[in-house]
């Protein structure tokens, strides 16, 4: 998310709109960017449904200590395999990163460039 | 209740993603059999058409629809999917 930000001149001066999407809530995003200063919006999908579109909702187990009762708890979480795909103007698919490599955006950023310079 | 309860695993979730590595808890996830697992593969490759969508943002002010469609002819789109927001990256 943050990695983003700090590409995201490089990315808009490629004609290129940056959106994050997660289950958590539009409240929580909008939290986390005023904190982070993250300026792209954050698209909230709590029920899954376009992560699974894309192939990428996942079960996590998160294991601790219930806070509640104490007793140790694993709790099925559904979220989204770490991912980013650019995007063409027509809808395509042009370039993806999945996983650690997504996490770092400099293959998609030099798509984009390369793509600007192409035209 | 059930919503202080679920606040109160939430903060739970929020604890073990931000503990450091090497601690008991990261220990248990490598140890989990779908660790071990090669990545899969991607279900869309590039070349494909990426589904449409319509999901909410909020600015602060109200909460309104973003769609991938909004984009079509007139810029690309870095689509990027977080495990949660306040996770790395």
């Amino acid at each position: 998310m943050k990695a983003f930000q700090a590409n995201l001149q490089k990315l808009e001066a490629s004609d290129t709109q940056v959106l994050g999407v997660s289950v958590d809530t539009p409240f929580s995003n909008h939290k986390f960017a005023e904190e982070n200063s993250v300026t792209f919006p954050l698209l909230s999908d709590p029920d899954g449904k376009t992560i699974d579109d894309y192939g990428l909702l996942r079960t996590m187990n998160v294991k601790g200590k219930d806070a509640v009762t104490g007793q140790e708890v694993s709790v099925p979480i559904k979220t989204a395999r770490r991912a980013t795909f650019l995007i063409d103007k027509d809808g395509k698919i042009i370039e993806e990163s999945v996983d650690r490599e997504a996490v770092d955006p400099t293959k998609i950023v030099e798509a984009c460039e390369r793509r600007r310079l192409g035209k | 209740m059930k919503r202080a309860h679920s606040t109160a695993l939430m903060l739970l979730v929020a604890a073990a993603l931000t503990v450091p590595a090497g601690s008991g808890l990261r220990a248990q996830s490598s140890n989990n059999a779908q660790a071990q697992k090669p990545p899969e593969p991607m279900k869309l490759k590039v070349g494909d058409i990426a589904p449409d969508f319509t999901l909410l943002t909020t600015d602060g002010q109200g909460v309104k629809p973003i769609s991938l469609h909004d984009y079509k002819g007139k810029k690309n789109v870095a689509l990027a999917f977080y495990v949660f927001a306040f996770t790395g990256g």
